[in-house]
């Protein structure tokens, strides 16, 4: 028997976007401004998932410029419309809504000055990456001269939403309602290779399926996976708060052990694009869901390579070690495996 | 406060400075240089995000007494490129997309800098050793090692410059398309400030007195000698609170100081605000709080029995919340089974170990709006709560989300705000509050610890018949986000899969240890682990493959939900497929085959780690000729000759 053993294990998962068994709601505002550039205004702001960039992608997709075009204000109760929490995986869904939603109103506005000033029809015109232009003809300007006409005729282009994702509450004896209007589903296979002497897991590597509906930025979405996937082998393999009474005793980061960049398995994300029916992004998202079936992979996988199955996280060195004390078959092989491997040793210090 | 002079070099410049000798290095150049850009994450060494160059090598500045550093040349993340310019290891992390939310994002840089100045050829194994004490709590350090051996190309001369500015081809949208990270310049430079990193002028230091028992009856507190000491400017408690005190997400059971009683080690008591940091400190020590101990209460299951002590007199049974599910007819459900298992599962209490601990600024503006600017993650909620605690009108509270570094539900709680905002109204001076690591530790909520009783039956094709699931929690000392997440655990519980009959009930409870509250899959993790144990557990007892049993049991486009939705899409059966093919498995029933599988260890993986293979690895290499420069050039001149 060989001191490392390595086993494999999925697990399948599931979750819903955005507030739970309520009315989720948030508002943004919206403004076309000199130069091609445009405001966003939303009571928002980056927690690290890349949410700047994400609103700034679907202003400028609705409203025909760049990214970097785009300004967002900052998030404040005083200065900007409700938005509501940064959680609850609702960030991209409820607030990239309500921005495409505010984005559109002011493209409308300006959409509509132009086509008067060129005398075509409103809906044969087009706005992409800083340039406007009517279909069928040859008008094509910079967005930034579109806003300046726009505001010569006197109309600053402007717009304003409210994006709603309809849950119901559940009933109080049965549970019965539809918390979510948004659901996602997840699929993670986990490669580990378990040190029997020691009782420590490596995790080697990670695939990741996951249906965001559609992905506004792809490599925003793997860095989320990313990085639900190592806060989830964090809790599987490590993580612990403990308290005796009351009292911590893991009360700094020398007691209460996080993950490093030795301990990350290489992680391969696949990216399930499930368009959402209900939204106009047709995004839904990934925060949240990206760490739940990592742990239960995990030790599914554990089993696969030793015989024994952790049920009580995290599975420490310790909880391996003792379980494998106490999975009989497994003991005798390692019992038989240290007898050969001290005879080698004792042939070769004899020679 | 005794007084030294130090001079240094910082990032090319001469720098002369008085300056209070107990400071640390970091210290010194954040608050005496304003140089914010090194952030400190715990102040013990571990995190690695205070790392900084003295003389060339890279350390920790929590660490090293100023004094120490005095005549030392010192570079900072401000001090490596120029203004408007990025290094190529700045520009990598910025191509990769290797900063989220940025706090640890100055110290990997310094740390991968450090890695390519010492060794500009190094493998990927050794940019992660030299890695490896720098947390990130974000990006699975992934996208991180990807920006470093970009880098590594460039700095090593093995790709070219322009590698670092390219991008993909911008197709017909913006949607789906890899946009940089607008926020990355500002983070990888270290220049977006942080709460901590704030500076008003005639701003106080706050402090926070604190509980040193689980549960006690506050008997009295004297805050008079702290009060008069020289440069303490206000300490309040409890009694200062002008309005209706409580906070909470579901129920507002959690005064902004603790009043009448302590529920959890490390609840507020007290706070003072002083012109400095040592000042209000020593002031804490001047609060006398006589306290009479009550029995704690430590286990769930033990806040259910009859006599357990109450910790709210609103909820004598210690129940926070209890939901439950019920669908079909779980007897008829047992009674059809082939399969019955029945298994218990744990999981334990989680940190959110976000890298920026809890900080915050309060000032009461011009037109006596109530500010406070600190990283919430529901200012909305927040601002509501607030009015009613300090009896203000809405439009007169007025919360600022200032950047936030790291947050995963652990800064959803109002826990310091409310402090902040009373000592800005009673001293009219800006205010600010930096927690320790410790304190961030035992004042903030955790992830629910959970135990499960999982019962399942299931036919022998793989069909669950009836499901019974319970789960306790242990909501800690307040409600914070208890209700939500048993909301959500009861919600998803038994996973993706289509079952007829069930009987869920999730129930937290309080207890007096440190509070539980959201925390990224809010209850969703913990119900399904148990669950994905089981349908394991049961793939293995029916012979079957554990994607087949999935596939057999998985929700639908029709389905009913738990709670009896109508699912309108569903797509498990696509990453189902996907994470089947991606991962090249071998089918097969979950029988502890891995001696026997085919498809272990494939390019998709990494190498296992044990210690000093690399060097092992890299001396090998360098016998065989393969590593070094110089015996490159000789295997050259061999050539030759």
């Amino acid at each position: 028997m060989t001191r490392t053993k390595r086993g494999r294990g999925m697990a399948a998962s599931w979750y819903g976007i955005a507030r739970t068994a309520t009315i989720d709601r948030a508002g943004a505002w919206a403004e076309l401004d000199d130069g091609g550039t445009a405001k966003i205004v939303t009571g928002v702001t980056e927690i690290g998932e890349g949410i700047l960039t994400v609103l700034a992608q679907v202003a400028a997709d609705e409203l025909g410029i760049r990214p970097e075009d785009v300004t967002i204000g900052d998030n404040d109760t005083a200065r900007s419309p409700e938005a509501a929490h940064a959680g609850a995986t609702r960030q991209t869904y409820m607030i990239g809504n309500s921005v495409a939603l505010a984005s559109r109103e002011a493209r409308n506005v300006l959409f509509e000055q132009i086509a008067d000033h060129w005398e075509v029809e409103a809906d044969q015109l087009r706005a992409f990456n800083g340039e406007i232009w009517a279909l069928e003809t040859n008008l094509r300007i910079s967005m930034s001269d579109a806003v300046a006409i726009c505001k010569g005729r006197g109309v600053v282009p402007l717009g304003s939403a409210s994006f709603t994702a309809h849950g119901t509450g559940l009933d109080p004896v049965d549970g019965r309602g539809a918390p979510w209007q948004a659901y996602v589903f997840g699929t993670q296979v986990a490669e580990v290779e378990v040190d029997t002497y020691t009782g420590e897991v490596q995790v080697l590597g990670i695939w990741a399926a996951h249906d965001v509906g559609r992905a506004i930025n792809p490599r925003g979405v793997e860095g989320q996976i990313e990085g639900g996937v190592v806060q989830g082998l964090g809790q599987a393999l490590m993580e612990e708060y403990i308290t005796v009474d009351g009292h911590t005793t893991t009360h700094g980061f020398a007691k209460y052990i996080l993950p490093t960049s030795l301990d990350v398995p290489q992680i391969n994300c696949v990216i399930v694009e499930d368009p959402d029916p209900e939204s106009p992004l047709q995004a839904k998202g990934i925060g949240e869901p990206a760490l739940v079936p990592t742990a239960p992979a995990i030790m599914n996988a554990i089993y696969d390579a030793i015989g024994v199955r952790i049920k009580s996280l995290p599975a420490t060195p310790e909880k391996i070690l003792k379980a494998l004390r106490e999975h009989s078959s497994d003991r005798q092989m390692i019992a038989n495996a240290n007898r050969e491997e001290r005879a080698r040793l004792h042939e070769r210090s004899a020679t | 406060m005794p007084k030294m002079k130090l001079e240094m070099e910082v990032n090319n410049r001469k720098v002369v400075k008085e300056t209070d000798t107990h400071k640390r290095l970091i210290d010194f150049l954040r608050e005496d240089l304003n140089l914010t850009g090194t952030k400190e994450g715990c102040g013990a060494g571990e995190c690695g995000t205070c790392s900084v160059f003295v003389d060339g090598k890279l350390v920790k500045s929590c660490l090293m007494p100023a004094a120490k550093a005095n005549g030392a040349k010192i570079e900072t993340i401000e001090g490596l490129a120029k203004p408007g310019e990025l290094t190529p290891v700045q520009k990598a992390f910025h191509k990769t997309g290797a900063s989220q939310c940025g706090y640890c994002i100055p110290g990997m840089v310094m740390a991968a800098t450090a890695c390519l100045r010492e060794n500009p050829k190094a493998g990927i194994e050794e940019i992660k050793e030299r890695l490896g004490g720098n947390i990130c709590r974000c990006t699975g350090y992934t996208k991180i090692f990807e920006a470093v051996e970009i880098a590594r190309s460039v700095v090593a001369g093995e790709a070219p410059a322009g590698v670092l500015d390219e991008d993909e081809p911008l197709g017909e949208s913006y949607i789906g398309h890899n946009v940089r990270r607008l926020d990355a310049p500002s983070k990888v430079t270290g220049r977006l400030k942080y709460a901590a990193d704030m500076k008003l002028p005639d701003m106080l230091q706050m402090q926070v007195l604190r509980s040193p028992h689980a549960h006690a009856r506050i008997v009295s507190i004297d805050t008079s000698e702290a009060e008069a000491m020289d440069g303490v400017a206000c300490v309040i408690t409890a009694d200062d609170v002008p309005g209706k005190d409580g906070f909470g997400v579901f129920v507002h059971d959690q005064p902004i100081m603790a009043r009448g009683k302590v529920r959890h080690v490390g609840e507020a008591v007290a706070a003072v605000a002083a012109e400095d940091l040592v000042t209000a400190r020593r002031a804490l020590s001047k609060i006398k709080v006589e306290y009479e101990v009550l029995p704690g209460l430590f286990d769930a299951e033990e806040a259910l029995k009859p006599g357990a002590p109450v910790i709210h007199d609103y909820a004598p049974g210690n129940v926070v919340k209890h939901i439950p599910v019920r669908k079909g007819d779980v007897e008829k459900g047992f009674a059809e089974a082939d399969l019955i298992l029945e298994d218990d599962f744990s999981t334990q209490q989680v940190e959110h170990a976000y890298l920026e601990p809890e900080a915050g600024v309060a000032y009461v503006d011009a037109d006596d709006v109530v500010t406070v600017i600190s990283p919430s993650q529901n200012i909305t909620h927040h601002r509501h709560m607030l009015a009613d605690i300090i009896a203000k009108p809405i439009n007169k509270v007025r919360f600022i989300m200032s950047p936030v570094g790291g947050g995963f539900g652990g800064k959803e709680d109002m826990i310091y705000q409310g402090m902040l905002a009373l000592a800005a109204m009673k001293t009219h001076r800006p205010v600010q509050l930096n927690f320790t690591r410790e304190e961030s530790l035992i004042a903030s909520a955790k992830r629910h610890p959970s135990r499960v009783h999982y019962r399942m039956g299931l036919k022998r094709d793989g069909r669950i018949t009836a499901v019974e699931f319970s789960m306790l929690s242990d909501g800690g000392a307040y409600g914070m986000s208890s209700e939500g997440v048993m909301r959500k655990a009861a919600i998803l519980s038994c996973g993706p899969y289509e079952i007829e009959n069930l009987k869920v009930d999730t129930r937290a409870v309080y207890t007096n240890n440190t509070p539980s509250g959201a925390f990224r899959t809010f209850g969703g993790m913990q119900a399904q682990f148990a669950t994905e144990s089981m349908m394991d557990m049961a793939a293995e007892a029916l012979d079957l493959d554990p994607f087949e049993i999935r596939r057999i049991n998985m929700m639908k486009i029709g389905s009913l939900t738990h709670t009896q939705q109508a699912l309108k899409t569903a797509s498990l059966d696509r990453v189902l497929d996907a994470a089947e093919k991606a991962s090249r498995w071998e089918k097969g029933a979950p029988k502890v085959r891995g001696a026997t599988r085919q498809d272990l260890d494939g390019p998709d993986t990494r190498k296992s780690c044990t210690l000093g293979a690399r060097i092992a690895a890299e001396v090998s290499g360098a016998e065989k000729g393969q590593r070094s420069g110089a015996s490159e050039k000789t295997k050259d001149s061999e050539r030759v000759a």
